[in-house]
């Protein structure tokens, strides 16, 4: 596309420099408070994060519930995904539309909208009492679950619209040839969808996961202080303690989390596509 | 007659140059909340009085300690608002210069523990404010803070987090309650420790409370009676709990930041916001309660506000300096004894 290699650079220029001072300078300033001392640079701030039980109960909660949040939406993602690109153009148009509006939507409205919906008196605890599955109404709000059903909510449109452009990629006839070979639709899912879609997963699922890894809203509003995690934990640190260094920490985890998320993705779709 | 235009425009941008010279700038930086009722109520008649222009920046304490810490060497605000325990961490830090009274012809009209909060000199109460237990007269009864830990309650009642300005102000008062009061709270944090899973939820935000209570996930909460306006409009039994223990108070107050170019007319400002015409104008618009005790309102403004010389005296203030000093081990216990 580009006669030389300079050309391509010097277009690519103002978007570098602008990534570089917005962002990556900012983060390099933030990242290295957590190795710093009055003595020089030292991993003691990591030390003592780690030493402390709670701060690794919320680390490993953060991290299950992102990788719940994670593969739940691709199993929904996948099936709803699946359907929306076999509909009418206008169907699919319709339906991405749909989807896409919740994300036009503030996720703080979105969040008090759970209050109501997981309350004592919400629409969930009537269902149940109605079914008869519970007699009296039981604790949703502030609670782990509540905090996964608001981020799957919050962050479930990002993987569909990820895999229907997937989908859409995906030679039409793969599957009916697989069917045609005998394969059944589980076989076809494992050995077909999944192997000519894994870009888009890796995609979903990256922004999933670091979307989940990193809201702050939803599991303040919805898990409250009962349900701490790394991101709530970090504004705690900022906010009342004033400490910069283990807030510092908390970013780098969270930074890391993410980019190892990704990588693993990747390195699981590249794994597959070589066998 | 060139001469006389010339001389004439001359003069004109002479004049013009000159006023601009003496147009001073204030700037000052406060709380984000209703600004555009205290442009209204405060600037712009500031504004007007003082012939000169406001700067008003916004945000929330952190955001300006760490502004103020920043700009040390060359200060850019001149005049800034914190709750207590920051204007003393302000102080402490170097920030904040100690404020001349005698500059201060409303001084003598403010209630006594608004004065000198701190007793450093370093600050000026402008807004007082209660925190107290809201509760469903229907469902039960408040007497003493104590009672939002029993078992027929606690699972009804919402806490604030520790992270909030309520929350040492209530851990106090639980203590106070339970005979076991301390700067660490511990005793108080335990105990609220103990029903962690009963209690629906620390808030953070007081604006989740009247959603809360609206659909009766709780009966009760503490809260800062500025929530009280948006709970009191709900179609539901509900009441200010008088306990035996009292209300906790709380404060704002006005800092004149170090090294500002403008102190002078900083302390006007000051002196302006704290004249009674203008803390009754927004103790009326129901913005600010009056640290001005010559402020005088109407019983159904008062009734929204943390009003009158028998309420305020009346209230248990918490420490600035043990709100401080304990912040850190506040926040420790509270994530061992509750929060885990």
């Amino acid at each position: 596309m580009f006669q030389n290699r300079a050309e391509a650079l010097a277009l690519a220029l103002p978007a570098a420099v602008f990534a570089t001072v917005i962002f990556l300078v900012p983060v390099v300033i933030v990242l290295a408070e957590g190795f710093r001392s009055p003595a020089g640079w030292t991993f003691s701030a990591y030390t003592n994060f780690f030493s402390e039980p709670l701060n690794r109960l919320v680390l490993v909660r953060t991290f299950k519930l992102g990788i719940a949040v994670t593969v739940v939406s691709a199993i929904i993602g996948y099936a709803a995904a699946f359907a929306i690109v076999n509909l009418s153009a206008s169907g699919k148009g319709r339906m991405i539309g749909l989807i896409s509006l919740p994300l036009m939507i503030s996720p703080v409205a979105r969040t008090y909208a759970w209050i109501v919906i997981l309350g004592r008196t919400g629409i969930v605890n009537q269902a149940l009492q109605a079914v008869g599955l519970s007699d009296e109404p039981i604790r949703l709000l502030f609670t782990e679950t509540a905090v996964f059903i608001g981020l799957l909510q919050l962050f479930l449109p990002l993987m569909i619209l990820s895999l229907i452009s997937a989908l859409e990629n995906m030679p039409k006839d793969a599957i009916l040839a697989a069917r045609v070979l005998g394969a059944n639709w589980f076989q076809v899912f494992w050995k077909v969808i999944l192997p000519l879609t894994r870009e888009g997963l890796v995609v979903g699922g990256t922004l999933v996961f670091t979307g989940s890894l990193t809201a702050y809203i939803t599991p303040a509003i919805l898990g409250g202080s009962k349900v701490l995690m790394l991101e709530t934990l970090l504004f705690q640190r900022v906010t009342v303690a004033n400490d910069f260094v283990s807030a510092s920490v908390i970013a780098f985890i969270l930074i890391a989390m993410c980019f190892a998320a990704n990588l693993l993705l990747k390195r699981l779709a590249t794994a597959r596509n070589k066998r | 007659m060139h001469k006389k235009v010339l001389a004439a425009s001359v003069f004109w941008l002479m004049s013009g140059a000159l006023a601009s010279a003496e147009e001073q700038t204030l700037t000052i930086s406060v709380y984000g909340f209703v600004q555009e009722e205290f442009t209204e109520a405060l600037y712009k008649p500031f504004e007007a009085e003082c012939g000169c222009k406001l700067v008003v920046e916004t945000g929330n304490s952190i955001e300006r300690l760490a502004k103020l810490e920043a700009n040390k060497d060359a200060p850019v605000i001149d005049m800034a608002v914190f709750s207590l325990a920051d204007a003393l961490s302000a102080a402490r830090k170097g920030l904040t210069d100690k404020i001349d009274t005698a500059k201060l012809s409303n001084y003598d009209k403010l209630y006594d523990f608004a004065k000198d909060p701190n007793g450093d000199g370093m600050s000026v109460g402008y807004t007082i404010y209660k925190t107290g237990i809201a509760y469903r007269t229907d469902k039960m009864t408040v007497e003493s803070w104590a009672d939002l830990l029993k078992d027929e309650y606690a699972d009804h009642v919402a806490l604030p987090n520790i992270t909030t300005n309520q929350g040492g102000p209530v851990l106090n008062m639980i203590g106070k309650a339970l005979g076991k009061e301390s700067p660490d709270l511990k005793e108080a944090m335990a105990a609220v420790g103990e029903k962690r899973d009963a209690f629906v939820t620390f808030y953070v935000k007081s604006s989740q409370l009247v959603q809360l209570m609206q659909q009766e996930e709780i009966w009760a909460a503490p809260m800062g009676h500025f929530s009280w306006a948006g709970i009191s409009k709900l179609d539901l039994p509900i009441g200010w709990a008088a306990t035996k223990e009292g209300d906790a108070g709380d404060m704002n107050a006005m800092v004149l930041v170090k090294g500002s170019k403008n102190q002078e007319l900083a302390l006007k400002f000051m002196d302006f916001w704290l004249s009674t015409p203008m803390q009754t104008k927004i103790a009326e618009m129901l913005i600010d309660s009056p640290a001005n005790k010559e402020v005088v309102v109407a019983p159904e403004i008062a009734e929204k506000l943390t009003y009158g010389a028998d309420v305020a005296n009346k209230l248990t203030f918490l420490p600035a300096a043990t709100t401080l000093d304990y912040r850190e081990k506040w926040l420790a216990e509270w994530n061992t004894a509750v929060a885990q």
